[in-house]
């Protein structure tokens, strides 16, 4: 919070600036004046990896020719209120805004804004989290099924019973609900499957490690560990109870984590498990697919078909691949120690889709040299099933909606 | 002391008595708090049987020591009728310094923690130039310099802290010396060597004579100023210190990793008895206070009850340890049996 006052006041000042240019612009294509597509990049906070790494690479993007002669990307970061959001996003309307990619505060609140938005011709692409608003594309894993899928891989690492943990998100916030339910869903059939503490640990690492820590206070026996992002600091609470002792656990896709699964001292000690979850790359897919409708390379799509799944990483313990270079290249999907901070959130990459990409885009926010966008493969977008609340909102969700795509039972309940 | 000698010799017997009232009134503060936080640990035993163990003993020890290092600068602070709310900020600094200039290495050590640490000390000076001479209210100067300085660390890091702490570092806060955590001797440590500048010190009593009343420590001739810049300077210190253990605990910094500190510093101190207008505190009650504000997360955590009940729990528990915790309430309450008897 304390960031987002100096953000604006940046903001306003860029937005300031933007406006200036704009004041002239034909009506026909609402380009800035020197022809290029005025696009903002409209965050919540910035402050931890995923959020900055999401940033850096649409920042990275827009700097990789050709887009860098095209588009003018201005940065505005609203903080967590939605508030503040809805009244960023009416400055970028106001200033003749060609597009809108986002990370949304709250999947409902901004609707309203985001509505009116769509009917002066501004398109909106939220990334990661979803608004329920149909007029908007949501890029998101969301739908993908991370809870279930690493819940059943945790019940089949444990056959099927044990004590575990659940290291949960942020209160009250739809993607970690989403999770949990589906991970519920699982558990709930596994009546030997006990929860013996849920805390929330706000997808960061410390605080999952301290939340850990005291929920290792009262049950040191713990069999398993359940965490959404922040599941490093759950291996560190762990080893810090107990050095010679670790449970098999399921997280998201930071850099330590999947080092650790494929640690050999540590898969001795007991740990085994999957690394899947958010993929900041998400951002800079729902740039490319906003580029290409822009250009008229893509057409748009109709307004309740705009809802996009970005497939689930998923790397259990045996797929880690070390990268050797600043890529994923040749099936790596995690750097070595000492390259990345071990928070350092893994899945920026995604060769398919974004091979314009390199670490210095993710951690600087600066174009690979030598490369260009290059543009999508034709199979790339993929709808999402409704899911009411999260990308729709008088909808039905499909029956099977916790459904397993990545893993199959081995324990049946 | 020439002052409070006339004064006790004119207000004769009255005066010794409140004195004495005074400090028994402080003791029982301190055995009470303390007194909670044992029976908390006792009683949670219902909850986990691995509960009221040494080994949670141990878990609250550690974390509480985070909270007892940062919340000690902030005790100087509202001793001197100020408020630092820049820790959050400074602790973030120390970390986020701590990992990248560290940067996995125990080369040079003896010069980058001074550099570190002093770095955390200028933010606290300017702070405390702010408050003491510049009269901007500690509320808006230490908030705006943490602005400043959080917003600093955002842009040296681009959002993503890097690099690790010194595996020396590490070693010592995941490292355990004769079967207790390392870190929990260097509380220890800390809490003598804190009563002991806080109460005992020369340091310590000119601080308490500012914060009981500015005008006449200024009268008697101390450099009231100074004293108030040296509070916070302190408190930057501390704080630095804290994010510099913080990073060693979890080998890395994060950005985020000093907000949950900020409130229970200021709560640790007005729980275990020091007065929030400044003038009044004792380091070992903020000690027991801090010890029960982790006990009660511990506990809280460990039963696995909803996020809001927890946050209702919380708020509820630090709200009756204030209460009951008075000096008021014991005054009372001998005042009741005083009556009756």
């Amino acid at each position: 919070m304390k960031l987002t006052k100096i953000a604006k006041a940046l903001a306003l000042t860029a937005l300031i600036g933007a406006g200036t240019q704009v004041v002239s612009t034909e009506e026909a294509s609402a380009k800035t004046k020197d022809g290029k597509w005025l696009i903002y990049l409209s965050l919540s906070y910035s402050g931890n990896s995923w959020q900055s790494e999401a940033a850096n690479i649409v920042k990275a993007l827009a700097a990789t020719p050709p887009f860098n002669e095209t588009v003018e990307l201005v940065e505005v970061i609203s903080g967590t209120d939605p508030q503040a959001q809805i009244s960023d996003y009416e400055s970028m309307i106001a200033n003749g805004a060609d597009g809108i990619v986002s990370f949304p505060i709250s999947s409902t609140a901004l609707n309203r804004v985001v509505k009116r938005g769509c009917q002066e011709g501004v398109l909106f692409f939220m990334y990661d989290a979803t608004v329920t608003e149909q007029c908007a594309y949501n890029i998101s894993y969301i739908t993908s099924g991370f809870g279930e899928n690493s819940a059943q891989a945790l019940v089949n690492a444990l056959d099927g019973k044990g004590k575990i943990f659940l290291s949960r998100g942020v209160p009250g916030n739809s993607v970690d609900d989403r999770h949990t339910n589906g991970a519920m869903h699982i558990f709930n059939q596994y009546p030997d499957i006990e929860v013996v503490a849920e805390y929330y640990s706000y997808w960061d690492d410390r605080t999952t490690q301290q939340e850990t820590a005291k929920a290792l206070a009262a049950h040191p026996d713990v069999d398993g560990i359940w965490a959404q992002a922040g599941e490093f600091g759950a291996i560190q609470a762990l080893l810090q109870a107990n050095p010679d002792r670790l449970v098999p656990m399921t997280g998201e896709n930071s850099n330590g984590f999947r080092l650790a699964l494929a640690n050999p001292d540590y898969q001795a000690k007991g740990i085994d498990g999957v690394s899947a979850g958010s993929p900041p790359a998400q951002s800079g897919f729902a740039f490319k697919i906003m580029m290409e409708i822009l250009n008229g390379t893509r057409d748009a799509l109709p307004e309740d078909q705009r809802n996009i799944e970005y497939p689930l990483p998923w790397v259990p313990g045996d797929a880690v691949v070390l990268c050797e270079g600043d890529k994923f290249e040749d099936g790596c999907n995690a750097f070595p120690d000492g390259k990345v901070p071990s928070s350092f959130v893994t899945e920026v990459f995604n060769p398919e889709l974004l091979p314009e990409l390199s670490l210095t885009s993710a951690l600087e926010g600066q174009p690979t040299p030598g490369a260009e966008i290059q543009p999508l493969p034709a199979d790339a977008v993929k709808a999402a099933p409704n899911e009411p609340g999260i990308n729709c909102r008088q909808c039905e969700a499909p029956a099977d909606l916790y459904h397993l795509t990545k893993i199959e039972p081995t324990v049946q309940p | 002391m020439q002052n409070d000698n006339a004064m006790t010799n004119a207000g004769a017997e009255q005066e010794d008595k409140r004195t004495t009232a005074k400090v028994s009134g402080e003791f029982v503060t301190i055995v009470a708090i303390f007194g909670l936080t044992i029976a908390m640990i006792l009683a949670s035993r219902a909850i986990s049987p691995s509960f009221g163990s040494w080994s949670q003993v141990e878990t609250i020890l550690y974390l509480s020591s985070f909270l007892v290092f940062c919340a000690f600068g902030q005790g100087l602070v509202i001793l001197v009728r100020g408020l630092d709310l820049s820790i959050a900020s400074v602790i973030t600094l120390g970390g986020v310094l701590t990992a990248s200039l560290m940067n996995g290495s125990n080369e040079g050590l003896i010069y980058l923690v001074p550099m570190i640490l002093g770095a955390c000390v200028i933010v606290g000076v300017v702070s405390g130039i702010g408050v003491a001479y510049l009269r901007v209210p500690p509320f808006i100067m230490t908030m705006a310099v943490g602005l400043i300085v959080y917003s600093l660390c955002l842009g040296f890091t681009r959002g993503t802290p890097r690099g690790y702490p010194a595996p020396l570092l590490s070693d010592f806060m995941q490292g355990k010396f004769l079967g207790v955590p390392a870190p929990v001797y260097l509380l220890l440590v800390f809490v003598v060597f804190g009563t002991v500048l806080q109460s005992y010190s020369a340091f310590g009593r000119k601080l308490n004579a500012v914060g009981n009343n500015p005008l006449a420590a200024y009268i008697a001739g101390l450099p009231s100023g100074l004293l108030i810049v040296s509070a916070y300077a302190v408190s930057a210190l501390c704080a630095g210190f804290t994010g510099m253990m913080l990073a060693g605990y979890a080998s890395g910094a994060t950005l985020r990793m000093g907000d949950s500190y900020l409130l229970p510093s200021i709560a640790a101190v007005v729980v275990g008895g020091s007065s929030i207008l400044g003038g009044q505190g004792n380091f070992v009650g903020t000690v027991g206070g801090a010890l029960l504000l982790t006990t009660l997360a511990t506990i809280l955590t460990a039963l696995g009850i909803e996020q809001g009940w927890k946050t209702i729990m919380e708020g509820g528990v630090i709200l009756l340890a204030l209460i009951a915790l008075r000096e008021q309430s014991f005054a009372f309450l001998r005042d009741v049996f005083g009556k009756r008897g």
